[in-house]
């Protein structure tokens, strides 16, 4: 995704990623990303929370008009902790 | 191209030949240690400007979506990965929808698919006015391993079709 992100902007399309490991972000560069605790598979947190869905997408919005360097990664606060598989 | 391929050919060939084994063992953290991940030391970068309430958004997936009745499910056997991507639309359902991605647990995406391609919450934002326009064509991929073609023929294609439709941004949620 990453590489698909770069290609994006490279080509003149502003983009946002979101991202769950700093130190991957790390070595991917994204152009412009928020960076969530949530685990793998679960980017905005957990099911049927529509209110949190919307907010990080908001997160999104606002980022994408103040960042103003390539490369910044903003972290947001959320926390959930998925449960353990039954 | 803003991506380097060059050192990267030759690692990932080498990679490949390397990791198979474990690949088919399905040992995936020793592999995934082993990647030659696409190093890069520039960021490329187009400045935002305007207002999301006067612009086109599309979203892009890595989670392995596809539309169980219309679309065949992506390969989640090759050490390659799938190149190909899944156009999905704006009115999709749940139950239109189906997972293949063999890296990540679908249980969650499953109940809620909101938590990897989160298009009705931005079909909520077009009816509030928050964003102008949500794309009528969204975008999902799965796992991809061969990043030289990745680049050279999916993405130049899945460009395309994004201006086409005259997209402004791009929401990316990878898994």
């Amino acid at each position: 995704m990453g590489l698909i992100q770069r290609m994006a902007e490279a080509a003149g399309i502003p983009t946002i990623s979101m991202g769950n490991a700093a130190d991957r972000m790390a070595y991917i560069k994204p152009p412009r990303a928020l960076l969530v605790k949530f685990a793998r598979g679960s980017m905005l947190g957990e099911p049927g929370n529509s209110q949190r869905q919307r907010r990080i997408i908001m997160d999104a919005l606002s980022a994408l008009q103040t960042m103003t360097e390539p490369g910044t990664i903003r972290e947001l606060p959320y926390r959930w902790k998925r449960p353990d598989p039954s | 191209m803003p991506v380097n391929l060059e050192n990267f050919r030759p690692a990932y060939e080498k990679w490949v030949a390397d990791s198979l084994v474990d690949y088919q063992a399905g040992n995936m953290k020793e592999i995934v240690k082993k990647y030659p991940f696409v190093e890069s030391t520039d960021i490329p970068w187009t400045p935002y400007s305007g207002v999301p309430s006067d612009q086109t958004f599309a979203l892009i997936t890595s989670g392995g979506l596809f539309l169980k009745d219309q679309q065949p499910p992506f390969d989640t056997k090759s050490i390659h990965g799938d190149l190909s991507f899944r156009e999905i639309p704006r009115t999709v359902r749940q139950t239109d929808l189906d997972f293949a991605h063999a890296h990540y647990d679908h249980s969650l995406a499953r109940q809620d698919f909101n938590i990897v391609f989160p298009v009705e919450r931005f079909c909520e934002l077009e009816g509030d006015g928050i964003v102008g326009k949500v794309a009528e064509t969204h975008y999902s991929f799965s796992y991809v391993n061969d990043a030289a073609r990745l680049v050279t023929e999916a993405v130049p294609e899945l460009l395309d079709r994004i201006r086409a439709q005259g997209v402004d941004v791009l929401f990316m949620v990878p898994v």
